[in-house]
C-alpha cells in the first residue's frame, strides 16, 4: 500500500496551472459526476480537465465541502430515527411492556412540556422582510425610462423605516453601487455610473432600515437610461 | 413599474435556515479553497450567489426538489459568480493569474506528466483523491465498490510515486 498522499496532495495543488479557459466545464456537470449521475467517460473527461486547471480544481474542492455539508443536513431525513424500536415494532427484538413504557411516556411528555414553557428565546439575527403586500412592500416610484444625466430613484415610504439601503446592480446582478443609510426617499445616481451605465439596463432594490434592525427588502426594479447626456 | 425579480412571493421561498447555513457553509468553503486576493471577496461572492439563488424563476424553485436540490443550485451559482468575478477583475483591473502560488514550470510539468501517464481509471481515481475525495465519495462518483476505489487509488498513487522517483534520480 502506499504512504499518506498529503504531499502529492500539496504538490498537486501546486502544480496546477492558473489558467483562463473559457471551456471550463459548468459547476453542475461537476455537482453530476461527484454525484455519481455521469458514465464514466464523461468523469474521466472532467476529472482530467480539474487535473489541467487550478480554477477547476478550486470548484471541485469547494464541492466536496458543499456536498459533505449537504449530506450532513440531509442526514436526519435520510435517515429515520429508531422510533420503531421504541415503541417495539422492530421484529425480533424484545418488546416494552406497557407498565414499563407509560412512566416514561408520561416523565417524556412531562420533560417536554417543561422545556416548552421554560426554554430561552430564540437568538435571530434581524429578520428581512420581503414586500408581502400587506402595506410595508417598497415601491419604486421613478420611472422605469430616464435620462441618463439625471437618473433618479424613487421609492414609496415604509412606516418606521429611519434609513434605505440602495443596491444597483447590472442584468447579471453584478453590484456597481450601494448606497447605505439614505435617510430620504430617493436616491440620484452618482455622475460616473450615469456615464458608465447610459443606454444600458441597469436594476435596483431598496431594504428599509428598521430602528429594531429589522429590514424591508423591496422586489428588484428595473431602470433603463438613455444613451448619453 | 413592475418588479423584475423578489418580488412578493415570499412564501414559497427556501427556509431561511437551510438559506443561512447555506450561505455559512459557501463562505468557509471559498474561504478554505479559493486565493487570499478573491477570498477577501467571499462574504460578496456568496451574498450575490444567494441572492441569485433566492431569486431564481418560481419554475426553478427548490422545494418540488428536495433540499439536495437546493445545494446544488447554491454550489452552481457561487461557482459561476466566482468566474464572473474573475472575468470581471481580469477585464478591469488586467491582472491574469496574479494569484500566487503557482510554482515553476519544471514542478508543475513533472508531477501532471506522471499523474497523465497513469492508466485511465487509476489517473481518474488519483485525481479525486487528490481533489481532496474520499474513498466513498470516489467510489461513488465513479460507480465503483468502495473496496475498488480504495484499490485502484492505492494503487495509483504508487505507480505516481514511482513515477516521480524515476524522474528525479
Amino acid at each position: 500500500m502506499s504512504e499518506p498522499s498529503d504531499d502529492l496532495e500539496r504538490r498537486f495543488r501546486a502544480a496546477l496551472p492558473d489558467r483562463d479557459d473559457p471551456e471550463c466545464p459548468t459547476a453542475d456537470a461537476y455537482w453530476a459526476a461527484a454525484a455519481g449521475e455521469l458514465p464514466f467517460e464523461r468523469v474521466r473527461t472532467l476529472v482530467d480537465h480539474g487535473a489541467t486547471c487550478a480554477r477547476c480544481a478550486e470548484a471541485w474542492r469547494i464541492l466536496v465541502d458543499v456536498r459533505r455539508a449537504a449530506s450532513d443536513a440531509g442526514t436526519p431525513a435520510s435517515d429515520p430515527p429508531p422510533l420503531r424500536s421504541l415503541v417495539g415494532g422492530a421484529p425480533g427484538r424484545p418488546r416494552l411492556r406497557t407498565g414499563t413504557l407509560l412512566p416514561l411516556a408520561l416523565s417524556a411528555m412531562a420533560a417536554v412540556g417543561l422545556w416548552v414553557v421554560l426554554r430561552p428565546p430564540p437568538v435571530r439575527p434581524p429578520p428581512v422582510e420581503r414586500g408581502t403586500g400587506n402595506g410595508a412592500a417598497v415601491r419604486a416610484e421613478s420611472p422605469e425610462v430616464q435620462p441618463a444625466r439625471d437618473a433618479v430613484l424613487r421609492w414609496s415610504e415604509v412606516p418606521g423605516a429611519s434609513s434605505y439601503n440602495v443596491t444597483v446592480l447590472t442584468p447579471d446582478l453584478v453590484v456597481v453601487h450601494q448606497a447605505v443609510g439614505v435617510s430620504g426617499r430617493e436616491f440620484r445616481l452618482p455622475e460616473a455610473l450615469r456615464q458608465r451605465a447610459a443606454g444600458s439596463e441597469l436594476l435596483w432594490n431598496v431594504d428599509a432600515v428598521m430602528p429594531d434592525g429589522r429590514t424591508v427588502a423591496s422586489p428588484t426594479f428595473e431602470l433603463r437610461l438613455g444613451a448619453g447626456p | 413599474m413592475t418588479p423584475t425579480r423578489g418580488g412578493d412571493a415570499g412564501s414559497q421561498d427556501p427556509d431561511p435556515d437551510s438559506i443561512e447555513r447555506i450561505r455559512q457553509v459557501l463562505i468557509r468553503a471559498v474561504e478554505r479553497h479559493c486565493p487570499p486576493a478573491l477570498a477577501a471577496h467571499r462574504e460578496d461572492l456568496v451574498q450575490m450567489a444567494v441572492l441569485r439563488l433566492l431569486e431564481r424563476p418560481r419554475s426553478e424553485g427548490s422545494a418540488p426538489r428536495g433540499a439536495s436540490y437546493l445545494w446544488r443550485v447554491a454550489y452552481t451559482v457561487v461557482i459561476d459568480e466566482i468566474r464572473r468575478f474573475r472575468r470581471q477583475q481580469r477585464q478591469t483591473e488586467q491582472l491574469p493569474g496574479d494569484e500566487g502560488g503557482t510554482p515553476g514550470p519544471e514542478v508543475r510539468s513533472e508531477l501532471l506528466e506522471c499523474l497523465g501517464a497513469l492508466q485511465d481509471r487509476r489517473r481518474t481515481a488519483v485525481t479525486l483523491h487528490l481533489q481532496g475525495f474520499r474513498m466513498g465519495e470516489v467510489a461513488a462518483a465513479l460507480g465503483w465498490s468502495e473496496k475498488q476505489a480504495e484499490n485502484l487509488v492505492y494503487r495509483g498513487l504508487a505507480d505516481l510515486r514511482a513515477c516521480l522517483e524515476g524522474g528525479n534520480t
